[in-house]
């Protein structure tokens, strides 16, 4: 190996080094900064929380340090560290899964920075690891759907379930919620329940073996996790040669844009809002935190239930 | 180890992948067939309805039509990979470009105001929606092959460059949204029924029959083959390999943009987030499961065919059975391995073995 | 038999075998330019800071774990597509025993290091007896761990036990407020075992030899079926090991911990120079790989801008900016 060809390699190289950090951008001094760390990019719910939060920060002149975890803790373990190795003065966390942030929650309370807990909620010993939660109660939003259900069929229906992504909160919780709200009537049976990961194309590909199963025929009531789902089920439905909405009640939760216009179309008859706009909220909070004010332990968030008979007038609305 | 009486003559039993094209006494193809057969056999016995096919609507409508319907994906990404995979390479990236391909036919159909591709009006003309998406593929896989062949990075490296930022891109273009769209035209690449098959179907078909004719009617496949099974005397020989190499995930890339546009159809939306997730393994198991070589050499297009198809069938199988989500890998992976003990002669041979003794 | 013992004279003198070393030091040196960038361009609040370098060692430790075990079987020419589903797997064994049957730790862990230890041990028997495909062999462990996983628990548990309470709070106290923590050092401890084991050791020989040429191997005498074994049973056992660290880490156990983790593992070990073809590598260079994507992903943490989808592009543009100068730095004839 020539050293003197080893040595021009290596000047190249700190060259490209130097083009880099060339672009660097000068720090304002004294904004409040706030770490984010969300969980992903998954659907166009997500999406649309991240655009509330980073909307809402620029608006009020927050430097948002926004991470994106791609659906995995570790990543959003390593978001919170270095939020705290930057010195922010407060974290906003989204977990992934509820439990697993004790040790990093700790060490963000030692380092005296508040976490203020968003869309989904982390179990911990020790409460005061965390200012507030502010977000959705996913059992709470299953147990919406199936009360729903239970008023529109007067508790008789052959179910069909399609889950969130195996083993995820969101998809234990909505199961578990629904399954309670129904537990009281004998006459409202799931008899198929399946993952079809939170996507169009696995709600529509396990939709549509539902219907071709033996029981296909029986099935009166489609409850998804989702709306993303439901609106790939609608489409095996209405292949199969079956009306969605009328031949098969469908209740799904999240409340997207898409759902509406398929309530308003009759294809789709109730969703469950789950409320990603929590931007506003969250940075109430934040300022309140900054300042030094005392803020309640668990923040609600204003959140209904959508049928068919109210869905064409809320569509224009709607921001997600 | 009886290491003293170790022969210099190359080994009856050839350890190892680069073996090549030895042993195999009948068609290679036998065994995914085989499994296919099981499979199927498995649903005659025990699942109720699985084979009933009715006409709804003018078109055939059970589960053996699902199978070739939802197989459609994960068969045309298997015969781009079959190919690359036979250089010697490997293509992660297929599921991102998916996902890229899918993104720009959808928000060039429904111009999202929000999507840089907004500026663009195409006026809703399906072949210049075709056309600029397969292109996207296309510098997609020129991307990944100038880096394999003409860098030489490590394939699995230079293909991972674009399974991250691809979907970052499909991300980009869409704005993060899920763009939903009505186009009769475009929906009936992925929704529409020719003869009362589904159409993705025939397509699949189209470009079986088109690769076959590429690969083994020229000397592509032969060529294709040398490089993969000993790249210096293909070299010595002559081969432009760099170039092979480079075509091998072009084609890749183009029929990954194919699968793409057929899922978006489907869905009638670009899921930009999900497609093609994880359909990268899928492809490279229909690979490996027909019977090609995953270190290079010798592949076998029709055999990765029926790999995707047995991967399908056992999903659609799971499906049916209404198998709790939780046992679906579990089942899956006892699948695999019966797959691999099945394809591999020596377990055959130790199975035949164990039989005779028994039946003495 | 005498031939088990066949001289070796150009491996094992030095750390790291000659041949390897000048990719490894390329390897380096794009390293140090990203972190020089970094710390150059992250002033305020400053990338250049013990914790934040601690924090690659500890954030990426079960990572690096499962891919050191993950550099001797690429290093043979095979690869381990499990190591991901072990370790969540493992991680939700961990937590259930303890907290819902009352297992002390050390039972758990132990069991859990054994079962992985037995699932690499089966995936080598596997490979080796019957010659299949590595990838598939282990493409199957992948969905069987995954699966039980998830037959375990579905839902993550969170672990209370004293004794995992104070290990993964536990941590050796460093100048400049900063401090290391037990993953970082099991990382660490692994990391010296496994160079030592490769470059010292007739075992970590026979890895090299194998890998380079399995015929060779086989007709000069090497134990090959016996080091396939061993070697894919270690990587079951840094899996594992991965998801007690993965516990420690989160004082948790979820199945789908580690989702997707041997793509990362093995372009870690792959850009730490290890050639996916067999016969090229080390621990070390994974090492150097494991904190190159440390570094990319700190860097997008500081710069806190970007999008999802300007991360990823980003993250990919990094990697192919990293890759060009490592081709640069690298001799012609080192590269493949």
């Amino acid at each position: 190996m020539n050293s003197h060809h080893f040595l021009n390699r290596l000047l190249i190289s700190a060259g490209v080094g130097l083009a880099l950090c060339s672009v660097s951008f000068a720090q304002e001094a004294k904004k409040p900064v706030v770490g984010f760390a969300q969980v992903g990019a998954e659907s166009g719910w997500r999406t649309a929380n991240t655009k509330s939060m980073r909307g809402e920060a620029e608006k009020r002149g927050i430097d948002l340090k926004f991470v994106d975890a791609q659906q995995k803790q570790e990543n959003q373990i390593k978001a919170v560290r270095s939020f705290i190795a930057q010195k922010v003065d407060v974290i906003v966390l989204a977990p992934v899964v509820e439990t697993g942030f004790e040790p990093v929650l700790r060490e963000a309370k030692a380092a005296g920075i508040p976490v203020i807990l968003s869309d989904r909620r982390a179990k911990v010993s020790d409460d005061s690891l965390y200012v507030t939660f502010i977000g959705s109660d996913f059992i709470e939003e299953g147990k919406r759907a199936g009360e729903w259900l239970v008023k529109k069929t007067d508790g008789k229906a052959v179910i069909v379930e399609l889950q969130g992504t195996t083993g995820s909160a969101p998809a234990n919780d909505r199961k578990k919620g629904f399954a309670d709200a129904i537990a009281a009537h004998p006459e409202m049976k799931i008899i198929k329940s399946q993952t079809g990961d939170f996507t169009r194309a696995k709600g529509k590909e396990v939709m549509e073996a539902f219907l071709k199963s033996p029981e296909g025929k029986s099935i009166t009531v489609l409850y998804a996790h989702n709306d993303d789902m439901a609106l790939g089920a609608i489409q095996a439905i209405e292949a199969a040669g079956l009306q969605p909405g009328k031949d098969i009640i469908i209740v799904s939760i999240d409340g997207v844009k898409g759902a509406f216009e398929a309530m308003v179309a009759g294809k789709l008859n109730c969703t469950v809002e789950c409320n990603p706009l929590i931007g506003p909220q969250v940075f109430d909070i934040v300022e309140k935190v900054v300042k030094g004010e005392k803020v309640p332990k668990r923040t609600p968030v204003a959140e209904g239930v959508y049928d068919e008979s109210q869905a064409k007038e809320a569509l224009p609305t709607r921001q997600y | 180890m009886t290491a003293g009486t170790a022969s210099i003559l190359p080994a009856p039993e050839a350890p190892g992948p680069k073996s090549g094209a030895t042993g195999w006494k009948v068609h290679a193809i036998v065994w995914p067939v085989l499994a296919l057969m099981l499979l199927l056999l498995f649903n005659l016995l025990f699942t109720p309805g699985f084979f009933s096919i009715e006409v709804r609507g003018g078109r055939l409508f059970g589960s053996l039509i699902d199978i070739l319907n939802r197989g459609t994906p994960v068969l045309v990404l298997s015969m781009g990979m079959t190919l690359v995979i036979a250089t010697g390479g490997i293509d992660l990236s297929v599921g991102a470009v998916m996902a890229l391909a899918g993104a720009t036919a959808a928000c060039l159909i429904s111009r999202p105001e929000d999507s840089p591709l907004h500026l663009f009006d195409v006026h809703g003309s399906l072949p210049l929606v075709l056309l600029i998406s397969l292109a996207v593929a296309l510098l997609a896989g020129v991307f990944n092959g100038i880096l394999v062949a003409g860098l030489r990075v490590q394939p699995i490296v230079a293909t991972l460059i674009l399974m991250v930022a691809g979907r970052g891109a499909a991300q980009l273009i869409t704005n993060g949204q899920i763009p939903s769209f009505e186009h009769p035209g475009f929906e009936f690449i992925g929704g529409g029924f020719l003869l009362g098959l589904p159409f993705p179907f025939t397509i699949a078909v189209a470009i079986v029959l088109l690769m076959l004719l590429l690969v083994r009617g020229t000397a592509l496949g032969l060529l294709v083959e040398a490089v993969g099974n000993n790249p210096i005397a293909a070299r010595l020989t002559g081969i432009n390999a760099a170039a092979l190499k480079l075509t091998c995930y072009v084609v890749s890339a183009l029929l990954a943009g194919v699968a793409g546009l057929i899922v978006t159809s489907d869905i009638k939306a670009a899921d930009v987030s999900n497609t093609g997730q994880y359909l990268e393994l899928d492809a490279i198991l229909a690979a490996a499961i027909g019977g090609t070589a995953l270190a290079g050499g010798r592949f076998s297009l029709l055999g990765s065919a029926v790999g995707a198809l047995v991967i399908q069938t056992l999903t659609t199988t799971i499906l049916a059975r209404g198998v709790a989500p939780e046992l679906t890998l579990v089942i899956k992976a006892l699948v695999v391995i019966a797959l691999c003990l099945f394809q591999s002669a020596k377990a055959r041979e130790l199975a035949f073995r164990l039989v005779a003794r028994r039946a003495q | 038999m005498t031939l088990a013992t066949v001289p070796q004279p150009s491996l094992g003198r030095s750390l790291i075998p000659s041949r390897q070393k000048l990719p490894l030091l390329a390897t380096c040196m794009v390293l140090l330019v990203l972190y020089v960038t970094a710390c150059l361009r992250y002033r305020q609040p400053a990338f250049f800071n013990l914790q934040v370098a601690i924090n690659l060692l500890g954030d990426n430790a079960f990572l690096g774990i499962a891919a050191i075990g993950l550099t001797f079987v690429i290093i043979l020419g095979g690869i381990d597509l499990s190591v991901g589903a072990v370790i969540g797997c493992s991680s939700m064994f961990i937590a259930k025993m303890v907290e819902e049957h009352a297992w002390h730790p050390a039972a758990a862990i132990a069991v859990a290091l054994l079962s992985g230890t037995c699932l690499g041990l089966l995936h080598g028997l596997l490979i080796h007896l019957f010659a299949l495909p590595a990838f598939l062999v282990t493409l199957g462990g992948l969905f069987f761990c995954r699966g039980l996983g998830l037959l375990i628990s579905r839902e993550s548990i969170a672990i209370s036990h004293p004794i995992y309470v104070s290990l993964s709070s536990w941590s050796i106290s460093l100048p400049f407020h900063s401090s290391l923590p037990v993953v970082a050092i099991m990382f660490v401890l692994l990391l010296v075992l496994a160079t030592i084991a490769a470059a010292y050791t007739p075992l970590g020989r026979y890895v090299y030899a194998i890998g380079g040429n399995e015929q060779s191997a086989l007709l000069m005498g090497l134990p090959v079926a016996r080091t396939k074994v061993i070697v894919y049973a270690f990587s079951g056992a840094c899996a594992a090991l991965a998801g007690v660290a993965a516990t420690i880490f989160m004082s948790s156990g979820n199945a789908l911990t580690g989702a997707g983790l041997e793509l990362d593992a093995i372009a870690a070990v792959v850009v730490g120079g290890t050639l996916l073809s067999g016969g090229v590598g080390g621990p070390i260079g994974t090492f150097i790989g494991i904190l190159i994507f440390g570094v990319i992903q700190s860097a997008i943490a500081f710069e806190g801008s970007l999008s999802s989808w300007w991360a990823r592009i980003a993250v990919g543009g990094l990697l192919l900016v990293f890759i060009l100068l490592q081709k640069l730095l690298q001799p012609r004839d080192h590269q493949t």
